[in-house]
């Protein structure tokens, strides 16, 4: 049997005798590296500081006293406040002090809160749940009875809120019985529309959780916020937002927002036109919207700009400001004939017996609607380009020759026979 | 009767009123004495004169009145108007003379002009569109009751109705030249000659 011996070598450092450690003096005027490095967990503090530290964490973090300690026994469990009272033996308020820092994580508040209480605006109110309804949750529709009883009892809580002095009884000045009549219909109509008089269970507190906010998934409304700021900041909702140009628009048509609303106004054409700049081209939306009264006034007007919105409301008011009366036969249509010419655009216009329509093409159609003619027929014989249309009718209707103008050119008397020898009539 | 002649007419009425001439001349004929005559009457000329290829002098301007005359000739004309076109001087008018009214008629009767006064209203011709009815081509005859639905706007006989306000027809009729209002008084027909209208 033989048994080998791992072989040690003899010059491995466990054998030899280790050589005296001869002394070194050190040649570094500063401490050498690695003892600079070595600093205490804990800076010292002076006795001064220490007096100051003590006392500031006497006044933030003060020890609970015995009232304290009672109140955290309804919150929580035995074994929870064990628990909470080790760590706080565990934890020196000092430390918190000269330890804490400010949080500058992006998640952090933006506002400086030790979020002890409940904000009711910008927190979410706390929400109990069912489990939190001890005893039996059943609960079931109120019979006749239970209901009387509930609606009184009900009453007489919310009157105690209007009268947390007592009802006042013996004789009454008519004003107070007015209010005492008040209440008690008020407190009446409150108790009605409460779910407890609704529903009944064998267990009050499920009643009593059906009427408490904590229970209900419906949030508090906001507090009302009162002080000078917000007061002058506050905005009716039936004010309507001010637009400058049509506030100028009314000044200078001496008008009032109810006579700008009756104005019939219509935008008809609407296309992008593009100029050429050296920065590239720029699209702009133009605008061509007529206005008119229904009653003798028609106005027509453009607009132009990169933003749409800007543009219709350049037209529109274009359109507004250019109102001009057209004269009309009857109230329903032109006097005879008309024709004009706007660029390659020839509009004719004729007069028509009184219900026949406005049989023109759409454009047409949409400025007699607004000047407030009935009757009217019209063709575009030539060219049908939207906006000289609608510019030629607008032109023709705002230059007719009237018959009493042309009485008075010529020197002769005109007469309507229709009016005056047939009495009206068409036929 | 020369329809190419009226043709020509009507353009240079139509160009006369374009250009706010005051005067203008068309060559003197039967039928266009009393197409004048006739526009005369319905109210779109100022004056119908026969002249030479010289426009006539207006008569206003005929002689220079004193001031003070004309203020009292201006007075005697308000309360008597019918006296301005008097043949005969009275003492009455010491401003107007028969023999200052100067009519120079050339004896060679191609020298003769008609010289026409037209008349502007706000701006605007009284008489703008003159247009042919019947052509050198095509004679259009009307009768009596084709006139009738055409006076009250309605075509007839392939010509259109008088829808433009104020719109006048002229027509040789048996009478002389007649407007179409006058002829469905008369009962007549007759061979359209232009429509006025403006």
């Amino acid at each position: 049997m033989s048994v080998c011996r791992p072989a040690r070598c003899l010059l491995s450092a466990g054998f030899l005798p280790k050589p005296q450690a001869t002394p070194k003096r050190s040649l570094h005027a500063s401490t050498i590296r690695p003892a600079r490095r070595r600093r205490p967990h804990y800076p010292s503090i002076k006795a001064e500081d220490l007096k100051l530290l003590n006392q500031a964490a006497e006044t933030q973090f003060p020890s609970y006293d015995k009232s304290e300690t009672n109140i955290l026994s309804k919150r929580y469990t035995p074994s929870q406040i064990a628990a909470i009272k080790a760590a706080e033996t565990a934890i020196d308020a000092k430390d918190l002090l000269t330890q804490s820092q400010l949080r500058t994580d992006p998640w952090r508040l933006p506002y400086a809160d030790d979020l002890s209480e409940v904000d009711p605006i910008t927190d979410q109110p706390e929400k109990l749940s069912p489990e939190d309804i001890p005893g039996p949750h059943a609960f079931r529709d109120n019979n006749d009875v239970e209901r009387d009883a509930a609606i009184a009892r009900v009453t007489n809580e919310q009157l105690a809120k209007f009268y947390p002095d007592g009802i006042p009884d013996g004789e009454l000045s008519p004003e107070e019985e007015r209010k005492l009549h008040e209440a008690m219909d008020a407190a009446f109509m409150q108790a009605t529309l409460d779910p407890r008089t609704s529903f009944h269970s064998s267990n009050p507190r499920t009643v009593a959780a059906l009427a408490d906010p904590r229970h209900s998934i419906v949030a508090p409304s906001l507090p009302r916020i009162e002080n000078r700021m917000v007061r002058q900041t506050r905005r009716l909702s039936s004010e309507e937002e001010e637009d400058p140009r049509q506030k100028r628009l009314l000044q200078y048509l001496d008008w009032d927002k109810k006579k700008l609303r009756s104005i019939r106004v219509k935008t008809l054409v609407v296309h992008g036109v593009t100029n050429q700049t050296r920065m590239g081209k720029i699209r702009s939306m133009y605008y061509l919207t007529i206005a008119g009264n229904q009653d003798g006034l028609l106005g027509v007007g453009e607009g132009k700009s990169v933003e749409p919105d800007e543009g219709r409301k350049q037209s529109v008011m274009a359109a507004i400001r250019n109102m001009r009366p057209v004269p009309r036969y009857e109230n329903r249509t032109t006097f005879g004939d008309l024709e004009w010419k706007v660029g390659a655009t020839k509009v004719q216009l004729m007069a028509r017996p009184p219900g026949f329509g406005l049989r023109t093409q759409h454009l047409i159609f949409e400025l007699a609607r607004a000047a407030g003619l009935q009757d009217l027929a019209a063709r575009t014989p030539r060219s049908r380009n939207k906006m000289n249309v609608i510019k030629a009718t607008w032109e023709a209707l705002c230059n007719q020759k009237l018959p009493d103008e042309i009485a008075r050119a010529r020197g002769k008397k005109l007469v309507d026979v229709r009016k005056v020898y047939y009495g009206g009539s068409v036929h | 009767m020369s329809l190419v002649n009226l043709a020509h007419v009507c353009s240079h009425l139509q160009n006369a009123s374009q250009a706010r001439l005051g005067l203008t001349s068309i060559p003197v004929s039967k039928l266009h004495v009393n197409l004048m005559l006739g526009l005369q009457r319905e109210g779109f000329l100022s004056s119908v004169t026969l002249g030479s290829t010289v426009p006539p002098k207006p008569y206003i301007l005929q002689t220079t009145v004193d001031p003070a005359q004309h203020e009292k000739l201006a007075q005697t004309l308000a309360d008597a108007p019918w006296a301005a076109y008097s043949p005969e001087p009275s003492e009455n008018l010491p401003g107007i003379d028969a023999h200052l009214h100067e009519l120079s008629v050339p004896q060679n009767p191609a020298r003769r002009r008609l010289w026409l006064g037209l008349k502007y209203w706000n701006n605007e011709p009284v008489l703008k569109h003159m247009k042919l009815i019947s052509k050198p081509t095509r004679r259009v005859w009307l009768t009596g009751e084709d006139l009738s639905k055409i006076t009250r706007t309605r075509p007839s006989s392939y010509v259109k109705g008088l829808t433009h306000p104020g719109e006048c027809m002229f027509l040789t009729t048996d009478r002389g030249i007649l407007e179409a209002r006058e002829c469905v008084e008369r009962r007549l027909g007759g061979m359209a000659l232009c429509r006025i209208w403006g």
